[in-house]
């Protein structure tokens, strides 16, 4: 095996060890003991959270800035796809060319989303001041990592290991940085979920809009 | 300490504009802080309210209740927030120089 | 301000450090910087001052949590700007958590991550209360209702003089000299609480709900030694004080050996005594524990009472109080009250669980040190209400009733402001 391919797999198992670290902590820590009488389903709560709550058409801060929302979503949606295709390129870094080119084009859109995303950052006064380096680190890393997996699918043996030492730094630095939304995000959700369900707030179709 | 100017008189104020220092109240300050909220003229209704406020806060320390405001006067509840659309203690406690009731008010 | 110190410093942080559960945590490392709340809060929304941003607010707690209890933030600070708890970040604490939030939580729901953003503000809150720096005039507010057992100081006789008096007023309305208003009755299917400002300044909204009883024929009573339906520590959220707001209300209801406990049209009192509250003595409570506002609800369901909504003509808007919606999840009855006892109900846009805060919510109204930003977040109310057209603004918290009292006068609105326990009375054929 070349180096890059133990790189990764050692970036690999740390980035798992290090996510497995969080997601021990949440758990040990447990759900939340509510000693007030319940008036609605904290379980219909936690999944209205994750699906209807999600809803642009429910969630002001998708509608009133639409723009930024799809952005964002392919952005995520191009990360997703990035991270199979880390899997796959273990076994062929060569894919059919009826499907490479959807792919490619995918990647290269996503990242320049993600860039727009970063230049909104730099260049909007409100998000500046709530940025910190790791917003930017963090930005750029996943950017990178959409962009070299889509130049690995045009041009594999000169790119596959500057691409293995990216995808490396982003799994190194996931458990560390803002990345960590990746399982954060889910607790959070499963907690106010749990929180408005308990509550009888959500699902909110059920109270008229 | 912020302050309110009022007619080229300046007062100390809490943020919710009750005067701070409540022993610098007197009538004039009484007009002159009925103005700022809009009520142009204290009429005697006005003052018997403001007075039996003043008397309790310097008797007891603080506003009394609207009964003993009701009581001392004559007025009607209705009468008493239509002179002081602010309420009883927005607007008369203010007016009559006290510092602000805690509270929801 | 006073100066910190490493006891305050190791109280505020102790706050940060001690999980019952995972929801802290949860929300203390999950916001991402995207920002989009910024227009879901009626600070940003009226003053466009990006330290308003709830975002923002999270950011103050959790760069405070990343400093001391993570990796990262205590190995490279600058790289995720963690930031030490120092008299500089206590005193924007105090100016954003404070002076800045209404805890309205209307962020929350909207939020792209799920970060309970007003619980966050709480905890925040509780490590200033912890350290000592609640401003000035919510922290008497709370050390009233603490020494005198009512959060206006108002004694025993003076409390028994108004609601004689309004029982007076309730058998003149009701022209029946067996109408009456119970004080101290064990045994009662009610325990009713009040808001100390009805009695103090406001007290026909008393004589309302005794009408809604009186026709409703309900077995209640009022108790004199505690009827404050308010909890001022659950804004200044010094969970000690809270606590023991909290147990003296369940002690009463022991102690009158009521069935079921009303809480009277106050937000953050429903809140705090509904939910909150088991949580501040860590008890179940075994009685139940209802608003008012569900309570008349199921009078008009069941034909309790007969309301005829011909008896107010004039065009109705209803305020949401966040504490009922957001925090509460009553939404429906409401409306449902009012559907029934008016001609006319125009809804605000946005209303229910999207509403605005009227601006003097999360102890706003009791802080003098805030004062010009209530006014001017009320904006956004104003504008909502005047949309509707409407001569009446109902809502069900006397806390809202304060600001839009003020508020009706400081935008020359010209509303009429109402407990829905007032609009049920006036519906009520004598």
């Amino acid at each position: 095996m070349t180096w890059y391919s133990w790189l990764a797999i050692a970036s690999l198992a740390i980035c798992l060890a290090g996510c497995i670290y969080h997601l021990i902590r949440l758990i040990k820590l447990g759900k939340p003991k509510d000693y007030s009488r319940k008036s609605g389903s904290p379980g219909s709560g936690i999944i209205y959270s994750f699906t209807g709550a999600m809803n642009p058409v429910n969630k002001e801060s998708a509608y009133l800035n639409l723009p930024t929302y799809i952005a964002g979503v392919i952005y995520h949606m191009g990360t997703f796809l990035a991270i199979i295709l880390f899997f796959v390129f273990f076994f062929t870094t060569t894919l059919n060319k009826m499907i490479t080119l959807p792919l490619v084009l995918f990647l290269f859109l996503s990242a320049i989303f993600g860039t727009g995303i970063l230049f909104k950052r730099v260049t909007d006064k409100k998000l500046k001041q709530l940025s910190n380096p790791d917003d930017y680190i963090s930005n750029m890393l996943v950017t990178g990592f959409q962009a070299a997996t889509g130049i690995v699918l045009l041009i594999p043996d000169a790119s596959y290991p500057v691409y293995m030492v990216i995808a490396s730094l982003l799994l190194l630095y996931l458990p560390v940085g803002k990345l960590k939304h990746a399982i954060y995000f889910f607790a959070a959700r499963y907690h106010i979920g749990y929180f408005y369900g308990w509550r009888n707030v959500w699902p909110a179709a059920k109270h008229s809009r | 300490m912020p302050t309110i100017e009022i007619e080229e008189k300046v007062f100390e104020i809490d943020g919710n504009g009750f005067l701070t220092k409540p022993e610098i109240w007197d009538g004039e300050v009484a007009r002159l802080i009925a103005k700022y909220d809009g009520i142009n003229e204290l009429t005697d209704q006005h003052w018997a309210v403001i007075n039996i406020i003043r008397n309790n806060y310097e008797e007891k320390g603080m506003a009394p209740m609207i009964r003993q405001i009701c009581k001392g006067t004559g007025l009607k509840l209705r009468q008493i927030y239509e002179l002081f659309p602010l309420g009883p203690a927005r607007g008369a406690c203010r007016v009559a120089g006290l510092p602000k009731p805690d509270g929801c008010v | 301000m006073e100066k910190t110190d490493d006891i305050k410093i190791k109280r505020g942080l102790d706050v940060l450090n001690s999980h019952k559960d995972s929801k802290l945590i949860s929300h203390l490392n999950s916001c991402v910087h995207c920002g989009l709340c910024a227009k879901t809060c009626l600070y940003y929304l009226t003053t466009k001052d990006e330290r308003f941003i709830p975002a923002r607010k999270v950011e103050l707690v959790s760069s405070i949590y990343r400093r001391y209890f993570t990796f990262t933030g205590r190995t490279f600070p600058g790289l995720v700007k963690a930031r030490e708890l120092d008299d500089k970040t206590v005193e924007e604490m105090v100016d954003l958590l404070y002076g800045a939030c209404v805890m309205c939580g209307r962020c929350v729901q909207h939020c792209s991550i799920g970060v309970d953003i007003e619980y966050v503000v709480r905890k925040g809150r509780e490590m200033l209360a912890e350290m000592g720096y609640v401003p000035g005039s919510l922290q008497s507010t709370v050390k009233a209702a603490l020494e005198t057992g009512n959060n206006m100081g108002i004694s025993y006789e003076d409390f028994v003089d108004t609601v004689e008096w309004m029982e007076e007023e309730l058998q003149d309305e009701c022209n029946d000299t067996e109408a009456r208003i119970p004080l101290n009755e064990h045994g009662k299917n009610v325990l009713y609480t009040l808001n100390p400002r009805e009695p103090k300044f406001f007290p026909l909204s008393i004589s309302a709900m005794a009408k809604v009883f009186y026709a409703a024929k309900e077995s209640w009573t009022l108790s004199t030694n505690m009827y404050d339906v308010t909890n001022y520590a659950y804004f200044s959220s010094h969970p000690g004080e809270a606590k023991k707001i909290a147990q003296r209300m369940y002690d009463e209801m022991h102690k009158m050996k009521a069935k079921r406990l009303v809480l009277g049209e106050c937000g953050h009192g429903v809140r705090s005594n509904r939910w909150e509250a088991s949580n501040y003595i860590e008890k179940e409570f075994p009685f139940e524990a209802i608003t008012s506002v569900e309570l008349m609800a199921e009078y008009i369901r069941d034909g309790r009472i007969k309301p005829d909504k011909e008896r107010i003509k004039d065009t109705v808007t209803l305020h949401d109080p966040c504490n009922l919606t957001r925090g509460s999840g009553v939404i429906k009855e409401q409306r449902y009250i009012l559907k029934n006892c008016v001609n006319d109900l125009v809804e605000m846009t946005p209303h229910g669980t999207d509403n605005f805060c009227c601006g003097g919510g999360g102890g706003q109204l009791a802080m003098s040190e805030y004062n010009d930003r209530r006014l001017k977040i009320a904006e956004l109310k104003i504008g909502q209400i005047r949309k509707t057209g409407a001569v009446i603004v109902a809502t069900p918290c006397h806390n809202c009733i304060d600001q839009l009292i003020q508020i009706n006068v400081t935008y020359n609105l010209n509303v009429q402001i109402k407990t829905l326990a007032e609009i049920v009375a006036d519906s009520l054929p004598v």
